[in-house]
């Protein structure tokens, strides 16, 4: 009989250094998870992307065991590493901090489609396109 | 007084999670927790996010680092990027909370465990048996690594065990990256003549004090410091075996210096390590003119039990 799941968190955290600090510690420690064998779980298996955000799926079990998956870095990670910024611009509606080009856009939204909330690659491009804009990235034609 | 936190709540479209962590990372947030619904039928599991659903984002910020107006502040922005995406305006909330709520709440599940053939790890909290034919080792991890439940852990104290089985107070121990020190206390309770702990985590070498008086240890039966390697190096001790608990990569980078801290009969646990990461592990190992003699594996892990000579 499978085990029950009563818990799903996803957490987005930098590659290699979870630790008990939030916010690591408020999300499993309220399901009674050890936390410490999960950063000891997620460091090593993220830490050869070092420098990078992995966000990672764990479910909970009733018996407070856990496993979890690993997801693709955010869109905005991304999205800088495409553009070569450091940061975001601070008032995106005024200022542009950099540019992607279109194939960029569609590579980003291909390595985030499974897990964007869209459908195909065009709503996952809509999606990349929106946190890009809220950046300060300009799309280029 | 304890530290506190600004817990951070957002709720929001799912379409705007991405664009609400670039905002939030922005503010100085380091992660965010997403707590997902779930929804069951006979045979899966769905998230709530794929029910277009409003999804709670959760971060965190000490509080000594930011203040109300900025957190107004940050509302307005989250706002802003909502209306820049044509969704609806998510609704940000925040309120402080104690340290402490999370870094003790896991230990009430914890409960004791045996670990190999002797010994019975056994929570600060709890009072062991008094008729127990095992090794009792009071362990309170506080937030350093070692509870005993990981299998690194288990596999190493089961090493350890084997290592100590007929000669345990001829053998002085290095406990490298010892977090609670759990490995270091076991080698000592099985009659090791002497044990070195060190962790670069000064928060783990306290714990490790904290749990030698715990244990009852003499404190020049178990001496704890700050640092790594180097430490050992320090100390000038030749040690007949050295435990290792800490990830792949660290140790790729410390093994070269094992031979200035061992003699040509001593021994050595290494875990930590991913199945995956064996081969690597091994590489290296064998470079540097140590036999793996053991590789032992549980779930993900594997545990290496190497000698630095042939014999």
């Amino acid at each position: 009989m499978p085990r029950k799941v009563v818990a799903l968190i996803k957490l987005a955290l930098p590659a290699g250094k979870a630790n008990p600090a939030p916010p690591v510690g408020p999300a499993l420690g309220q399901h009674g998870v050890n936390i410490m064998a999960f950063c000891k779980e997620y460091n090593a298996k993220t830490a050869d992307k070092a420098g990078l955000v992995i966000p990672v799926e764990i479910s909970v079990f009733e018996d407070r065991s856990f496993t979890f998956i690993l997801k693709t870095p955010p869109a905005s990670v991304l999205i800088k590493k495409a553009a070569g910024i450091e940061k975001g611009a601070s008032e995106p509606n005024k200022q542009k901090v950099g540019t992607i080009t279109q194939a960029q856009l569609k590579e980003i939204a291909q390595t985030k489609l499974p897990d964007l909330n869209a459908n195909d690659i065009e709503a996952a491009m809509k999606i990349v396109a929106g946190t890009a804009k809220n950046m300060g990235i300009a799309i280029a034609e | 007084m304890s530290n506190r936190w600004w817990e951070i709540v957002v709720k929001c479209e799912p379409v705007m999670e991405e664009s609400v962590f670039w905002r939030l990372e922005k503010f100085g947030c380091s992660g965010t927790a997403t707590e997902i619904k779930i929804w069951e039928n006979e045979n899966n599991v769905e998230s709530q996010s794929a029910l277009n659903e409003q999804i709670l984002i959760r971060t965190y910020i000490p509080e000594i680092s930011t203040q109300l107006l900025d957190l107004a502040a940050l509302s307005l922005w989250l706002e802003q990027d909502a209306k820049l995406l044509e969704v609806s305006t998510p609704e940000a909330k925040w309120h402080l909370i104690d340290e402490e709520d999370w870094a003790t709440n896991w230990k009430q599940h914890w409960q004791p465990a045996e670990i190999g053939d002797r010994f019975l790890i056994y929570p600060a909290w709890e009072t062991p048996p008094e008729d127990s034919e095992k090794i009792i080792l009071k362990l309170d991890p506080g937030a350093a690594f070692g509870t005993g439940t990981h299998p690194t852990t288990q596999l190493c104290l089961e090493s350890v065990e084997m290592r100590l089985y007929s000669n345990a107070e001829t053998q002085t121990i290095a406990d490298l990256g010892c977090g609670s020190g759990i490995l270091s206390l076991g080698a000592v309770l099985l009659g090791a003549k002497k044990a070195y702990a060190v962790d670069t985590d000064a928060l783990a070498t306290k714990t490790c004090r904290s749990n030698c008086q715990l244990n009852e240890i003499e404190r020049n039966s178990l001496i704890v410091a700050d640092g790594s390697i180097e430490k050992l190096i320090e100390s000038g001790e030749i040690f007949d075996g050295v435990v290792c608990n800490i990830l792949a990569d660290v140790i790729v980078e410390l093994f070269p210096q094992f031979n200035q801290i061992t003699h040509d009969k001593s021994w050595a646990i290494l875990s930590g390590i991913l199945i995956s990461q064996a081969d690597m592990i091994a590489d290296v190992v064998e470079q540097n003119g140590w036999t793996v003699a053991a590789l032992w594996k549980r779930k993900d892990w594997c545990c290496f039990n190497i000698r630095r000579s042939e014999y």
